[in-house]
């Protein structure tokens, strides 16, 4: 008899279970598709993008989904920073997986590949960490969250004009690279505009360990600061050689997004003190919403975030966001959508420019290395 | 067209042009390989040609046609030119040699302000299609079975075999070795024309010392002994990453996994039988 009542009460607890999971069945998950490198050398770069995804993801759905309970979901390919590689994985998760939109590639030659795959089948393609010259002019569904170093590194220079008053600068980048070499493009342009003389501009390959013959002229022109477009290691061999030929403390080097990582510090050592680099975003940032992203991505990932999770993070709120205001996973409502979405998240506030780039460009910090550790500068 | 299917081209569109493309890379290495010379210049030349032929379509807008042309005869020119000086070279010093034009090129590429620099050059047009590429595949396979069973394949095939007999017995070396190279620059400048106008952005690092070596892996692994060789190498080394991308991380493992025991197990190539002749008789 207790047998019977107990299963008699279990009945309706079975009933209630079934009836939720159906509930859940019928809310079909909204996939969107995200190109990152998962593999290969610049992998530090995709996996940080990955984890502030999947972090922003957790507090989408914990916060009911999109599109009225629907739960959000990424569908992940790797493009192991070959191009090929990149265009084939937009073609599946366009083809294949039907996905209404597309976050990243990771690198901007990337984008230039697997950028015009997705414009022509008209998807938009949302970039995070693509700071070239010229990925928003690749087509009407191609975005980017990332601030290019177009609006980054002015702030930075126009910065160090007026709390060092730099007169006048030498130049250094990398010409085989072509994150650098746009770095240095977007530099020549600010220096005329902020009336910065060049006293000379010296290039160097991004493979190259020994800068001695570049710094030594640099040192007989004296000049103010060394302004240097170079990733982490040719930039970190800079901040060393210059150490080592023993230039005055009060020559920094004022560098683009390539040195923007903690790394540098790690392989240079003192040598960085005092290089300036401009960000959109910094660990030690003094804002709420910013805070409350490095605890949860620490408490996560055990790993302090950098600025391609925090931009990842911001990302995936705005396309939420978009697709909730599209009111239906379709690439061009969403497109539309995205367009007009207005977001502020650990970045600042953040929209669009009819161009599709960052139109906020507040958020840029300039930080400065000293002891191992980035604290702010302005 | 039925949805599945236009979906299924469009997904694998561009790994299906990556065949081709390859496949017309790994006979261009076969070529030389054929007359036992050991040529690492293919990607060099595959560059000259992607370079020719962005330029001719973006700057100056010429039909395709033209520009396919171009594209194989500005590499044969500089084939023709390059090959007197190091075609006295053989072995490992030849392949040195050839690494070095790729590099020169690299370089001359990232310097030059027409070619973009390192930024490489962006929006070409998508002209080249299936039926294009896999008929040119197709005519260099045809031409080289009937070359092979020719007597210039004879000719090759004594120069592989041991070079100072074939010259005594007559053969020509200096001319079958810079007719060689001058194809092998044809085939590559025609896969970098196809390979500029199926991606829509080609940059300087795509034609260095990697391109070289994965074009050689090829025909390595594929084998040398007929043209078929290495067009099999190429569809294995072209379909394995993207057939072991359900794998995610180990994917580059088992990549590398695959590629070890097949040159472990068959050191002379997956295909290493040759063409059979006419009137040949064992």
């Amino acid at each position: 008899m207790l047998k019977k009542l107990t299963a008699l009460a279990a009945l309706p607890l079975a009933a209630s279970i079934w009836s939720a999971a159906a509930l859940a069945q019928s809310k079909e998950p909204v996939t969107i598709g995200a190109i990152e490198i998962l593999t290969g050398p610049n992998n530090k770069y995709g996996i940080a993008i990955k984890n502030g995804f999947d972090l922003a993801l957790d507090s989408v759905n914990k916060n009911g989904g999109v599109l009225g309970g629907r739960p959000l979901a990424i569908a992940y390919e790797d493009s192991a920073g070959n191009k090929d590689q990149a265009i084939n994985a937009a073609r599946q998760l366009i083809g294949r997986s039907k996905v209404p939109l597309i976050l990243g590639p990771t690198l901007s030659n990337e984008m230039f590949a697997a950028g015009p795959v997705a414009n022509e089948r008209k998807i938009p393609i949302v970039g995070t960490s693509t700071t070239a010259n010229g990925i928003t002019a690749i087509g009407p569904y191609v975005f980017r969250t990332s601030l290019p170093e177009a609006d980054v590194v002015p702030v930075t220079l126009k910065t160090a004009q007026q709390k060092l008053g730099i007169k006048k600068v030498a130049v250094m980048y990398g010409n085989d690279d072509a994150f650098t070499k746009s770095g240095y493009d977007v530099m020549k342009g600010a220096l005329e505009k902020l009336g910065i003389e060049t006293l000379t501009t010296e290039t160097f390959g991004s493979k190259d360990t020994d800068f001695s013959a570049q710094l030594t002229k640099i040192k007989s022109l004296n000049p103010d600061a060394i302004v240097v477009s170079a990733l982490v290691e040719a930039g970190s061999g800079i901040l060393l050689g210059k150490k080592a030929l023993g230039f005055p403390e009060k020559v920094r080097v004022i560098g683009g997004n390539g040195l923007n990582a903690p790394k540098v510090m790690e392989i240079a050592g003192d040598a960085a003190n005092g290089t300036l680099v401009g960000t959109p975003w910094f660990v030690g940032k003094s804002d709420p919403a910013s805070e409350k992203f490095v605890d949860a991505y620490k408490a996560k990932y055990n790993m302090e975030p950098d600025q391609f999770a925090a931009q990842a993070y911001d990302t995936l709120f705005i396309v939420a966001k978009a697709i909730n205001d599209a009111g239906a996973a379709e690439p061009e409502k969403i497109k539309d959508a995205l367009g007009k979405v207005k977001y502020t998240g650990v970045m600042g506030p953040f929209s669009f420019t009819a161009n599709r780039d960052p139109a906020e460009t507040s958020g840029v910090v300039v930080i400065e290395m000293h002891d191992g550790k980035f604290r702010q500068f302005n | 067209m039925p949805a599945f299917l236009d979906d299924f081209l469009f997904s694998y569109q561009s790994l299906i042009y990556s065949l081709g493309i390859n496949g017309l890379l790994a006979l261009s290495m076969y070529v030389v390989l054929a007359i036992g010379q050991l040529s690492l210049g293919q990607a060099a030349f595959m560059g000259l040609g992607a370079y020719t032929s962005a330029l001719l379509t973006l700057k100056v807008g010429a039909p395709f046609p033209i520009v396919l042309l171009a594209a194989m005869a500005v590499p044969a020119l500089a084939a023709l030119i390059i090959g007197a000086p190091t075609l006295r070279l053989s072995g490992v010093y030849l392949a040195l040699a050839t690494i070095g034009l790729g590099e020169v090129l690299r370089i001359a590429f990232v310097n030059s302000e027409l070619t973009g620099g390192a930024l490489g050059l962006s929006g070409i047009p998508e002209k080249a299609g299936y039926t294009i590429i896999f008929g040119s595949l197709a005519l260099a396979l045809i031409a080289f079975v009937l070359v092979s069973r020719s007597r210039i394949g004879r000719a090759m095939e004594a120069m592989r075999e041991d070079e100072v007999a074939a010259g005594m017995l007559g053969v020509d070396l200096p001319r079958y070795r810079i007719s060689a190279l001058v194809v092998s620059a044809m085939l590559a400048g025609l896969a970098g024309a196809f390979n500029a106008h199926v991606s829509s952005f080609i940059s300087p690092n795509d034609y260095g010392f990697d391109a070289a070596v994965t074009i050689l892996s090829f025909a390595l692994l594929g084998g040398i002994g007929s043209p078929f060789g290495p067009v099999v190498g190429v569809v294995i080394l072209t379909l394995l990453p993207e057939v072991l991308r359900p794998l995610h991380d180990f994917r580059l493992v088992f990549n590398g996994l695959i590629i070890v025991i097949a040159v472990l197990f068959m050191p002379h190539g997956l295909l290493p039988w040759r063409i059979g002749r006419t009137g040949a008789r064992a």
